[in-house]
Order: C-alpha cells, then sequence, then structure tokens
C-alpha cells in the first residue's frame, strides 16, 4: 500500500513538473470542442444529442495519447524497470500508474465539462456525469497503459496502440455515450449502460492487473 | 567457504534462436567482488538482466540474495544499475532517492543524505535531474541502486559517461558498504585491480573464465519457495 502510495505521488509529481506534455493534451483537447461548436449549428439546433459524442471522442483520443506518452517515457528512462525490479509486484505497479494516470486526465476532462457546459450551454456538471466521466476513464485508460505495455517491447509501437486498443474500446465507447445521453435525459433506450461501462472497466482494470507481469516480461 | 549471494546453474537465455547467454554456472561468494568481463555482444548486459529478473531464462536457474529468505526479502537484497542510470528526468536527485527508497520500503532521510553527499550530489540535490551531466546521472543511479541498503549490487557497465575522478568515486562509493557482494560488467581492465577480487569472463554467450566461484550453494529450504528456482 505504501509503495502504491508512493508510486502515484511520484506519478503526480511528474505529470506537474511535465506540464508540457499535458498541456497539449489539454490544448487538444479544447481545439476539439471548440471545433465542434463552430462546425454545429449552436443558435436555431438542439445540439444536445450531439454532447456525448464530442465528449467521449475527445477524451478518448487526448487521454490514449497522454497516458501513452506518459507510460512511454518510463520505458525509455528505465524507470519502469527500476519498478519492476523492486519488492513491490508488478500488478500494484500497474494499478498505481492507472490511478494516477486518471486523476491527471479527470482534471482535464472536468475543465473540459466546464469549458463544453459554457460553450453548448447546457448543464454538464453534474455528480452523476462527473461519475460516468470517472469509470470510463478508468476503463479506457486501464487498457491502453496495458497495450502501451505491450507495445514498448515491438518496434511498431506507434502501431499497436491504435490498432488493438480502438477495436476494444469500442463497447466502452458506446456504453460511455449511451450513459451520458441518459445522463442529459436524451433517448438512450433501456439497455443499463452505466452498468456495461462498470463492468467493461472493472474487467479492463482486472484484465490489465493479471496481464501486466505476462506483458513486462522478456 | 562463505554462502553463495549469487548463483547460475546451467542459464541459458535464448532470443529468436540465438542464444545470447549459454549453459552458464557460477557460485559468487557473500562479500566477493567480481568483475564480468567480455566483448561486446558477449552476453554480459544479458546474463545480468537474467539475475535481475527483467529477463527470464530459457533454460537454467538463478538465484541473487540470500536462499533462506522469501521472495520480497530477496528482491530486497538486491541493487541494479543497467545500462541507463533509470532515474525520473523530472524529478530533482532528492526525489528520486526518496522515491527509491519507498518502493523498498525503506524511508530513510540519513541514507539518502549520506549517498548524496557520497557522490557528490548534495549541493545540487534540489536541481532537476534532467539538467545533470551524463557523469552525475551515473552518479545519481549509483546512489539509487544502493539507497535501500541492497546485500547484493549488480552494476552493468558502471563507469561509462564518468571522467577519471568519478570512477574513483565510484568505486569508493562501492567499496563505502563492507560486505556488499558486487558483480560488475566492465570494459575497464586498467581499475579491475581496485575493487574485484575474481573475474568471470563470458564469450558468445559461454563462460570461458572463472576465478570467482568459490562459494557454497545453500540448498532451499521447502518455506522459502526454493532458492535455485529460475528468475
Amino acid at each position: 500500500m505504501n509503495a502504491a502510495l508512493a508510486v502515484i505521488r511520484k506519478d503526480l509529481r511528474v505529470v506537474w513538473r511535465d506540464r508540457v506534455g499535458w498541456l497539449t493534451t489539454g490544448a487538444f483537447a479544447t481545439a476539439s470542442v471548440l471545433t465542434y461548436t463552430f462546425a454545429f449549428d449552436l443558435v436555431s439546433g438542439d445540439v444536445r444529442p450531439l454532447l456525448p459524442g464530442v465528449l467521449w471522442t475527445t477524451f478518448l483520443f487526448a487521454g490514449i495519447f497522454a497516458s501513452s506518452q506518459a507510460f512511454q517515457r518510463e520505458v525509455e528512462q528505465g524507470t519502469l524497470d527500476a519498478m519492476l525490479i523492486s519488492p513491490v509486484p508488478a500488478s500494484v505497479v500497474f494499478l498505481a500508474k492507472v490511478l494516477s494516470s486518471v486523476m491527471a486526465l479527470l482534471v482535464i476532462e472536468v475543465a473540459l465539462l466546464v469549458l463544453a457546459t459554457i460553450l453548448f450551454d447546457t448543464t454538464l456538471i453534474t455528480l452523476e456525469l462527473t461519475l460516468i466521466v470517472l469509470v470510463g476513464t478508468a476503463g479506457y485508460v486501464s487498457l491502453t497503459t496495458l497495450l502501451s505495455t505491450m507495445g514498448s517491447q515491438l518496434n511498431s509501437r506507434a502501431m499497436i496502440l491504435p490498432v488493438l486498443a480502438l477495436p476494444l474500446l469500442v463497447p466502452m465507447l458506446i456504453g460511455a455515450v449511451r450513459a451520458t445521453g441518459a445522463a442529459l435525459d436524451l433517448p438512450a433506450g433501456t439497455a443499463p449502460w452505466t452498468l456495461l461501462l462498470v463492468v467493461f472497466a472493472a474487467w479492463s482494470s482486472l484484465a490489465g492487473a493479471l496481464l501486466f507481469p505476462l506483458a513486462v516480461e522478456r | 567457504m562463505s554462502e553463495a549471494l549469487i548463483v547460475a546453474d546451467a542459464l541459458t537465455k535464448e532470443f529468436a534462436g540465438f542464444a545470447a547467454v549459454l549453459d552458464v554456472t557460477f557460485a559468487l561468494p557473500q562479500g566477493s567482488r567480481t568483475a564480468l568481463l567480455g566483448g561486446n555482444g558477449a552476453g554480459k548486459t544479458t546474463l545480468l538482466e537474467v539475475l535481475v529478473r527483467l529477463a527470464s531464462p530459457t533454460r537454467g536457474t538463478s538465484r541473487v540474495g540470500p536462499a533462506d529468505v522469501d521472495e520480497v526479502e530477496r528482491r530486497t537484497a538486491v541493487g541494479y544499475l543497467g545500462d541507463r542510470p533509470m532515474l525520473y528526468e523530472e524529478l530533482t536527485p532528492l526525489e528520486n532517492l526518496d522515491f527509491f527508497s519507498r518502493l523498498y520500503n525503506r524511508p530513510d532521510e540519513a541514507r539518502v543524505e549520506e549517498l548524496l553527499r557520497a557522490v557528490g550530489l548534495w549541493t545540487r540535490r534540489h536541481s532537476t535531474t534532467a539538467t545533470l551531466s551524463r557523469g552525475f546521472h551515473q552518479r545519481l543511479g549509483m546512489a539509487r541502486a544502493l539507497v535501500h541498503a541492497p546485500s547484493v549490487l549488480l552494476l552493468d557497465e558502471p563507469e561509462t559517461g564518468l571522467d577519471v575522478a568519478a570512477v574513483e568515486l565510484l568505486d569508493a562509493t562501492m567499496l563505502m558498504a563492507p560486505g556488499l557482494t558486487v558483480l560488475a560488467s566492465t570494459h575497464r581492465l586498467d581499475r579491475i585491480d581496485h575493487w574485484c577480487d575474481g573475474v568471470l569472463r563470458l564469450d558468445r554467450g559461454r563462460l570461458v573464465e572463472d576465478t570467482a566461484s568459490r562459494a557454497t550453494v545453500t540448498p532451499p529450504t521447502a518455506a522459502t519457495g526454493g532458492a535455485g528456482g529460475a528468475q
């Protein structure tokens, strides 16, 4: 537990020091939302049905970029190896890294919700929506962190993440978009979308924790 | 003879059919300081990575650390400096050592200060590691490997990027822990007399010279899960 807290604290400190990488992520996310506002007719049309898609495509692409970059840096600096030879189980290292990435991304995502609230004139800062964003982020960060690990052993590391991650993330994306729509009182069908999202997040975290020790093995 | 703290038994590591390390057997006693020699591609780095458990062996077994302890204690007993210093560039030297000491559940401010002073980085303890020279990186990497007070130290060409004064400092740092068992790969044959008392020499993955193995191999106990288990 102490070691996991040490990894989280160290990761957040590194994120704070390496603001350029995360500011790039924030800038990309902001530019995406701004682009959507110019693309949609905000005066005469009801754009609320489009908001779940706008938010999750932005979260997903910004998040994949940020979390994979952060992990790649650990590999290149050799610090991942330094953690793996320590007495801390590899699964604990994985879960701690996922938690710290989720925390850092949540800051960007909540800021984006505030921005979208202003630009689209729709209340997006609610407890329900924040929880949906939290669970969805945990789901995709777990999966992309695991795939980044597998990719780091290959020469084609730049290819493996989009090629493998995006198809695997489709169920999460459907659940997240539908659950977000339901939270905005949009027609979302009767399926338990939030439950699907929770199951996906639990599955990807557990699979990541179990497979990470194998993924880092040489 | 003292107990062996670094043991390899018919250790082999293959990559896609190519044997980087082939049928290597040795047992290095507690407190020994051994130079691992060999040309480029001889298998030194691969052997160290298998010993430190960054790579799994294709065949054979190895153990680094005492035989009669559990896995957590055995890992805690090992310090490793690889071909990179393994440091967070965004953190300061003080923060790097503090983090790694906590990772081993051995936070010790006095130990961190002692090591930073020993490697000549105390005055730069609050500088970002990225701003340090390559030589200082290597010194800090050495301090990182020692921060949890290991009983075994594995080093992969630790003098890389260091000037003569820094190499002497590195030797002194290595010698400051009495009883420390050291296995270090090196190309600096002119310096090995200063710190080593035995040699392992690899050639194309095979062990061709061993003047270091003088230890008795303690058999594993059931409670510790087996010292000879593949690592």
